[in-house]
């Protein structure tokens, strides 16, 4: 569909400029009013000192999401890796010692420097092992190597930092549904 | 010589001497526009503009004044940059050329009136001082000579730097300063065809008995606002240094304290020229509806009610921190005890300053009773009624002017910048035009209204 948008021709007070550029002036002086006695309400964000308010579902840095004994829940099927667009997931996989799983990843690298961001490995893995809702988004390092995430870095994550109703994570040891967790897999209380 | 020097009363000479220190007045704006424009320009585009910038003091930690001391980080960091000249340059103009408009600044204010003229008795004399530093006859005349001098900072900077871009810029400046000097001289002639004189003082104590030239002339004032913010060269009238078409026009090779004082002759400028705007049109030193010869009588109670409006101001400054650090104690922001540390020393200063100032005010209120001998049927106050006097009429000066700054900066940031022609076409069919209109239509008038 074609929007047509029709300039309306100025009458002849706004082409006589003045009243124009008064109106503008008003404008500003309300900006500037609010600025000065309203310090508080800029929009802006005063960056490192206030960090701005970035919602659960803005794709972040990634983590691994834990099984209630604290192992990863990844089993290593290659899904995220086929479907990156970028190549940035390197996963290395190796033999569970559960017997209820087949293999467990004994290496799970992102590269987040050739990360895009664009969310598919998040949508492709069957057992929602890898998330990127931890809502971290600057990562400075002094050297290229150490913007790769291993996965101590991925699982390494407070439950305590995620909302209560976000059971997946609160079943991670740590979390308030830590123990219900462990009954319900039927796994050692410790 | 020594007839010169016994001509005067020493007291005499040494308030003349001490009159120029009102030359680094403009210098003073400087420093508090360039804080005011960068802040103002932020809160007008919605964001905080320059506030991180610190001096670190011991239980108070960092003191950021409110984005003040950016000034002198800036200042410091011009001043020790390398100052540096492409090759192929005219030396000595290259370097002479940014002295001038700063040069221009310190000297063109020498004719502002700062307070109405002094009569006062010292021992068995009348002493007389005039407000301006230099008193003559030929008062805007002179202030405009001079102050359409700093062109030449511009020209001799196009030229000497080798560059297109400068040149250009130059040329533009040249051509815009001309064509606007012609409406700023016209537009004034009004108010000068009414007060009768080109003397600043005579032109004020017209406003002072009659009305403020802005009622007299508002299509004056208008016409001369608009003139005198494209003759200071800034946005909307930056044809000169347009950055979108000549990179920065005429100080285009210019860094380091060169630029710096470009810049501060350009603040300067709009100092000299907010001093002269108020001079003209909003009464310069004058109070409105308080005659002269009632501030004298009544100085304790002027400097009392001054002593007031301040005591006022710093209730509304605490208002304003108080309000604010409320709203920081429940906000997320980090460094929010450091900001409410540096809080508590402005908190601590203005309300120590609440009681000094009620005291002093009651003090003058009570204790200042001024007393005069009359000389020729007028009564003559003595010496520190005189100066007293002064000091409030200085104030009100400097209030007026920092309003017209304040106009500068506003309208700066809010209109868009014209094209080259449209400053022309603005400056000779339109501004011109009206102002000649104006004057004629002024002439007519005071003719038939009977006036001088």
């Amino acid at each position: 569909m074609v929007r047509v948008i029709r300039h309306k021709p100025m009458n002849w007070v706004e082409r006589l400029y003045i009243f124009e550029a008064f109106r503008g002036l008003f404008t500003t002086l309300k900006h500037f009013l609010r600025g000065f006695f309203r310090y508080e309400t800029l929009p802006t964000v005063p960056y490192p000192d206030m960090k701005p308010e970035i919602r659960r579902t803005y794709r972040a840095k990634h983590r691994l999401m834990l099984r209630p004994d604290g192992t990863p829940r990844c089993v290593a099927c290659f899904m995220c890796a086929t479907a990156c667009p970028a190549h940035c997931i390197y996963i290395e996989p190796a033999q569970s010692e559960d017997g209820r799983i087949e293999k467990r990843a004994l290496r799970f690298d992102i590269d987040h420097l050739t990360c895009v961001f664009c969310g598919l490995c998040v949508e492709a893995c069957p057992v929602d092992a890898i998330r990127m809702d931890t809502c971290e988004t600057s990562y400075v390092h002094r050297n290229r190597d150490d913007f790769v995430a291993y996965l101590y870095d991925l699982t390494t994550w407070n439950p305590k930092s995620y909302p209560q109703n976000d059971l997946q994570s609160q079943a991670a040891p740590g979390g308030s549904r830590n123990k219900q967790a462990l009954e319900a897999w039927g796994m050692k209380v410790q | 010589m020594m007839e010169i020097i016994s001509s005067k009363h020493w007291i005499e000479w040494l308030l003349i001497i001490a009159k120029f220190a009102f030359a680094f007045v403009p210098v003073l704006f400087i420093l508090l526009m360039i804080p005011m424009e960068r802040r103002g320009a932020g809160f007008i585009q919605d964001r905080e503009g320059p506030n991180r910038s610190y001096i670190k003091i011991p239980y108070f930690g960092k003191i950021r004044l409110f984005g003040w001391v950016q000034n002198f980080c800036d200042g410091i960091k011009l001043f020790f940059k390398e100052i540096y000249a492409p090759a192929g340059v005219n030396k000595v103009l290259f370097a002479l050329a940014p002295a001038i408009p700063f040069m221009v600044v310190l000297i063109s204010p020498c004719v502002i009136p700062w307070f109405a003229p002094m009569a006062f008795t010292f021992g068995d004399q009348v002493i007389r001082v005039s407000g301006a530093t230099v008193d003559t006859e030929v008062g805007v005349l002179l202030l405009f000579g001079l102050a359409s001098l700093s062109a030449y900072g511009a020209v001799l900077a196009g030229w000497a730097s080798k560059s297109k871009f400068s040149l250009l810029g130059s040329l533009r400046t040249t051509a815009m300063t001309i064509s606007y000097e012609v409406c700023l001289g016209i537009s004034i002639m009004g108010v000068i065809l009414l007060a009768g004189s080109f003397n600043l003082d005579s032109i004020i104590s017209w406003q002072e008995s009659h009305v403020w030239g802005i009622v007299a002339q508002p299509v004056a004032f208008f016409c001369f606002l608009i003139a005198s913010i494209a003759e200071t060269g800034r946005a909307p009238f930056d044809v000169a240094e347009g950055d979108p078409e000549l990179v920065a026009g005429f100080h285009t090779e210019y860094g380091a304290m060169h630029f710096g004082m470009f810049y501060m002759g350009e603040y300067g400028h709009i100092a000299v020229n907010g001093l002269l705007i108020s001079c003209l049109f909003l009464g310069g030193y004058s109070i409105p509806f308080v005659s002269e010869t009632t501030l004298h009588a009544n100085l304790g109670i002027a400097l009392a009610a001054a002593c007031g409006v301040a005591v006022l101001a710093a209730l509304v400054f605490l208002h304003m921190i108080y309000r604010y650090s409320r709203w920081l104690r429940t906000s997320a922001l980090s460094t929010k005890n450091e900001v409410l540390r540096e809080y508590s020393l402005y908190k601590i200063l203005a309300w120590a300053s609440i009681p000094v100032l009620a005291v002093l005010g009651i003090v003058c209120a009570l204790y200042i009773h001024p007393e005069f001998s009359i000389v020729n049927g007028t009564p003559v106050f003595g010496l520190g009624v005189a100066l007293g006097t002064a000091l409030i009429e200085v104030i009100v000066l400097l209030i007026k002017t920092v309003f017209f700054c304040c106009i500068w900066i506003w309208v700066r940031w809010t209109l868009p910048r014209f094209r080259y022609d449209h400053v022309m076409h603005l400056g000779w069919k339109v501004i011109l035009n009206i102002a000649l209109i104006n004057l004629v239509v002024t002439a007519l008038i005071a003719k038939l209204a009977g006036g001088n």
